[in-house]
């Protein structure tokens, strides 16, 4: 099976990820964890929920200076609820729940220093623990999102230079 | 000699922020230092009642204004709208945008107030034949450039009379600095200050503290001044000087409507399910019950078409009355990526979160929504399929 060239995606299975080719830039995703298809990653720890940002996501910020929630710790929210902003040199954007649930709480390191969100996005970068009944993706099945969308959001952050 | 004085009213923050209140004070120093303005100070506009002695002072101001506040100018301008201060649409060169500076350098000052008559409003009524310059604070921390640009409009907008009045070509000052002294004005020129303080020392010191008691020291202190000992809160009027304290004041949450592209649609008042909004007499649209409006929730002004409905103190430039988006630092938004809802999403959401926290039922997309395409075939499921499903699996 030949692949057409403007094909990015490689789903070629490392040691414990799955690879993502967003131009010439390797974007990883752990094959430990779930995801959501707005670019968050999902771990089990205990009862809870750790949610993080995909290196997709931070890929697109590049380098996080400034998080900020807007609701407290131990909240329920709804999906596509407003929970909190961020804000890179290059980028920004409100950060939404995933999906209905409980946010228990935030961590409190990244308050001090966004940029471990550039550092280390899938361990000591992780954004707060959720509790929810929705499910999520697969790596493949995130993979498949990525890919299904790649083209449509380099023409989107294309467009908004051109506003 | 001096020309006619405009009038300059400056809002204050909310709040205690050191670095806004001196760029306040800077500002109302300098200006009255070059005899440029008649300078009011008043609390921030948007948490002013209709009855407070700032708006009501506002209200009796006549002439040409210029109004400095830390809210956008459309913000500024509708505000003052709803009370009552109303005027034609001063087009100040502050409130222009690199690329816009560039296209107006042919446009004469003078011809830069005119309204965009492309927008298609119901406008607002009873417009006084003055001008109205509305200049948001937070574009430039440096007081001259405010300063400077109230020279110019100053200048711009005077007529300049034969002089009739006044001894050795100094103009006569009154006492109460209510409007610019009538019938005298001179060469269009304002110059500084030597002149103009000819007949009356122009002390800044003095004034505050001759006009209150035991007040502050020497340095302008706007907020201290007229209850240094905590007596009457009434204004002090000094020369070219008015102030009123805002000690009163509470913080406040309501939608302000920029008639100027609302069309009478009534989808908000359709979609408010508090009472916000109402008709006047004309069946006109108008926030009738503004202290019912849920705080921090801007719901309604996600749904109307023409981008009518301004929060000036949302975190969202558009939402709070910027004019075109964001001028600043041009940064890429990812808010589509991650996940966020369409605008109608949004505001049925945040009006259901209303109605919960309000002990209601929510209601989803049930009421108050437009079917605007109705007309339309069935299409594949989309997101707002998942809420109206996610809506109505909810156990409330």
């Amino acid at each position: 099976m030949t692949l057409p060239k403007r094909l990015c995606l490689w789903c070629v299975v490392m040691l414990d990820s799955l690879v993502f080719m967003m131009g010439k830039f390797e974007a990883r995703f752990p094959v430990d964890r779930a995801y959501f298809e707005s670019h968050l990653w999902g771990q089990q720890a205990g009862d809870l929920l750790r949610v993080g940002l995909t290196s997709y996501a931070v890929r697109l910020l590049q380098d996080v200076y400034f998080l900020d929630w807007q609701i407290d710790p131990d909240t329920p929210v709804r999906r596509k609820q407003a929970i909190g902003e961020i804000e890179s040199s290059k980028a920004m954007s409100t950060l939404y729940a995933p999906a209905d649930g409980r946010i228990v709480r935030f961590n409190e390191a990244l308050l001090n220093d966004p940029s471990l969100i550039n550092a280390d996005n899938y361990e000591q970068g992780w954004l707060y623990e959720f509790v929810t009944t929705s499910p999520l993706l697969s790596p493949e099945d995130y993979l498949k999102v990525l890919d299904a969308g790649w083209d449509q959001t380099q023409r989107m952050l294309k467009n908004q230079f051109n506003e | 000699m001096a020309g006619k004085k405009i009038t300059v009213v400056i809002s204050q923050a909310p709040g205690k922020n050191p670095v806004k209140r001196h760029l306040e004070e800077e500002i109302a120093t300098q200006l009255i230092l070059s005899g440029t303005a008649e300078v009011s100070v008043v609390p921030h506009l948007y948490d002013l009642t209709a009855e407070h002695t700032g708006m009501l002072w506002l209200k009796s101001l006549r002439g040409d204004l210029v109004v400095l506040g830390w809210l956008y100018p459309r913000a500024i301008r509708w505000v003052l709208d709803r009370n009552g201060v109303k005027g034609k649409e001063g087009e100040s060169l502050l409130n222009l945008s690199e690329e816009e500076h560039e296209e107006d350098d042919e446009t004469p000052p003078e011809l830069a107030a005119e309204i965009d008559s492309s927008r298609k409003g119901i406008g607002a009524l009873n417009v006084p034949n003055r001008t109205l310059f509305a200049i948001d604070l937070r574009n430039d921390p440096d007081p001259k450039t405010y300063v400077k640009e109230i020279e110019r409009l100053s200048q711009v907008m005077t007529v300049p009379l034969v002089q009739i009045g006044g001894i050795g070509g100094i103009p006569l000052r009154t006492s109460a600095p209510a409007s610019p002294p009538s019938g005298v004005a001179g060469a269009s020129s304002v110059n500084g200050a030597s002149s103009a303080n000819g007949a009356t020392p122009l002390n800044w010191a003095a004034h505050t503290n001759g006009a209150t008691n035991g007040s502050t020291n020497g340095a302008a202190n706007l907020s201290g001044a007229a209850h240094a000992d905590g007596e009457s809160t009434a204004a002090k009027a000094n020369e070219g000087l008015h102030i009123i304290p805002g000690d009163d004041i509470r913080r406040r949450w309501y939608p302000v409507i920029d008639y100027s592209r609302c069309t009478n649609c009534m989808e908000c008042i359709d979609f408010c399910l508090f009472g916000v909004y109402g008709v006047d007499l004309l069946d006109r649209i108008l926030v009738e019950q503004e202290d019912n409006c849920k705080k921090g929730c801007p719901a309604c002004s996600r749904v109307c078409p023409a981008n009518a409905i301004v929060f000036p103190e949302h975190k969202t430039p558009a939402i709070a009355g910027a004019e075109g988006g964001v001028v600043e630092d041009f940064k890429i938004d990812l808010s589509k990526l991650f996940g966020a809802p369409s605008a109608l999403e949004m505001a049925v959401l945040e009006r259901d979160v209303e109605l919960v926290a309000d002990g209601r039922n929510a209601v989803g997309v049930s009421v108050g929504v437009p079917k605007r395409q109705s007309s339309n075939s069935p299409a594949p499921r989309d997101d707002l399929d998942d809420l109206m499903d996610d809506l109505d699996n909810l156990d409330i």
